[in-house]
């Protein structure tokens, strides 16, 4: 069995009186390839932005590594599901991409070319991030989030406003990477179909959590009705 | 018109003035990108506090009030982080509060106070050899920490937690922003004055976003246009016989207005075509 990466015990968050996640307790392994699912308002993006340290937990605890997330924040790779800025400030591609620093050569102009070209975007470093669609910039980010070999990638909802095909390269893409670096890899998704085609593991989270285990176990009439109270079956949204 | 640069006090409000120009232009591509531009504005107002307090007690105003602005933005970035309140009311609280305790201390000080007309409009006679070395030594030091610092302020102002990601920590670079921004404000109240100095911080900036295919052409042009728009405004100022900060917030807003219709020409051109 391998080691957890990930150790999420006890964990509580609230704002102010609303309580977001409701002690949820799970554990994530080496290589493991894990998705989240829940409905909307369920605590999911705040659960991420609890493992990456940007939120801390107000009961409970998440060691990553068996540290707190802000001392191996390096480790992690993440892409959020909104990214907010002004689409009017001329930064291009590339500015955008090199603005992390981590040290090694071989990171450069090339580097920043191939991981683009990973996430099928081609001539494109010259070009303002403003100007670019919903699903070019969303694989700009996971391109970013490729940069570096992180040891483990978050994405959360990483096909948001990508086409059908798109959606495939990058879920494929993610796997690969998932496979051949042995990447941790922690996907928030609403897509029951890609969570069983692509995860080994599935996390139910409505503030408390559901259920987990293999995708063949987990995903069940039961708990998808319990999960979002109705009756819910493997779908596409496109 | 160039005559003008045979004056001493031209010279200083001219040399003053450029570096006060590159300051506040590369400052103003930060403050535009993390659309705060109400910061000038708010610092500039709230500095009054320090500038009436400094005449009332018969100190140097600018020292004190640049000590002061320090003091302001670090509180305004406080209440920004550590607060729900967001960033124009965390800037509006300051701007009303230093103005309100400016006009209150202002009200002890016997007498009429010709000095303070120069400090609220600007006035290029004011400008003495002690205020261009202040600005010089201490623009100096905000120019070479935008220098050294640059890329990590730029990343914690256009995604802050990616920088925290790889290892930022980004409330540093964000306190330089905030207090560079302060400090540099303050140094160009005697140039263009307390309810003008904003205009300086992100007017370059409006301008040169017209034209900018990158964040380095965005910051290069944004610096040439400041310095175009205070040379310019200095001069006419000079020749016009007219308050220094009205002509070069004038002198700003013309040169914007230009450009604007320029790309909206081009941009009309394109379509045609």
């Amino acid at each position: 069995m391998n080691q957890p990466v990930i150790v999420v015990k006890n964990l509580t968050y609230k704002f102010g009186d609303f309580v977001a996640l409701d002690n949820v307790s799970f554990a994530i392994e080496q290589g493991d390839m894990t998705a989240i699912i829940g409905p909307n308002g369920s605590g999911k993006t705040t659960l991420l932005k609890n493992i990456i340290g940007v939120c801390e937990p107000t009961v409970g605890s998440v060691k990553i590594f068996g540290k707190q997330p802000h001392q191996v924040i390096k480790s992690i790779g993440y892409v959020p599901q909104k990214f907010e800025f002004d689409r009017d400030i001329p930064i291009t591609v590339y500015e955008f991409m090199a603005l992390e620093k981590c040290g090694k050569s071989k990171h450069g102009c090339a580097n920043i070319h191939r991981a683009l070209q990973e996430v099928g975007l081609n001539n494109i470093e010259k070009n303002k991030l403003g100007e670019l669609s919903g699903g070019q910039f969303q694989r700009v980010m996971i391109a970013k989030a490729l940069l570096h070999e992180k040891e483990i990638l978050i994405f959360d909802e990483p096909s948001t406003g990508i086409d059908i095909v798109g959606e495939q390269t990058i879920y494929d893409l993610i796997k690969k990477i998932n496979r051949d670096r042995g990447t941790t890899c922690l996907i928030v998704s609403h897509e029951l179909n890609v969570v069983n085609k692509y995860a080994n593991k599935v996390i139910c989270l409505n503030k408390k959590m559901i259920c987990s285990g293999i995708p063949e176990t987990v995903i069940t009439p039961e708990n998808l009705k319990q999960l979002y109270g109705i009756g819910a079956g493997l779908y596409h949204t496109h | 018109m160039l005559e003008a640069l045979q004056y001493p006090f031209m010279m200083r409000a001219l040399v003053s003035g450029i570096f006060v120009a590159v300051l506040l232009g590369w400052l103003g591509t930060f403050v535009v990108t993390r659309k705060m531009s109400l910061i000038g504005d708010g610092i500039a107002h709230a500095s009054l506090a320090g500038i009436a307090l400094a005449l009332l007690l018969g100190w140097a105003p600018i020292p004190v009030a640049t000590i002061l602005s320090m003091f302001i933005a670090a509180f305004i970035y406080f209440l920004e982080k550590k607060t729900k309140i967001s960033s124009d009311m965390a800037i509006a609280l300051m701007f009303t509060t230093g103005m309100a305790v400016g006009i209150i201390l202002l009200h002890f000080y016997q007498g009429y106070q010709p000095e303070l007309v120069s400090y609220l409009f600007g006035n290029i006679l004011t400008i003495n050899t002690y205020d261009l070395w202040n600005i010089v030594v201490i623009g100096t030091i905000i120019l070479f920490l935008l220098f050294i610092f640059y890329r990590k302020i730029l990343f914690s102002t256009f995604d802050p937690v990616g920088a925290y990601l790889s290892g930022i920590k980004p409330w540093i670079y964000d306190l330089i922003l905030y207090v560079s921004t302060a400090v540099a404000i303050v140094l160009s109240i005697k140039l263009i004055g307390i309810i003008l100095v904003s205009a300086l911080l992100v007017t370059p900036s409006a301008i040169a976003k017209l034209f900018s295919k990158s964040f380095k052409h965005f910051t290069v042009l944004a610096i040439v246009i400041s310095i175009i728009i205070i040379f310019i405004g200095l001069m006419l100022s000079y020749s016009l016989d007219l308050p220094s900060g009205a002509v070069i917030v004038l002198t700003g807003t013309s040169l914007f207005l230009v450009g604007y219709l320029i790309t909206f020409v081009i941009k009309k051109i394109k379509d045609i075509i």
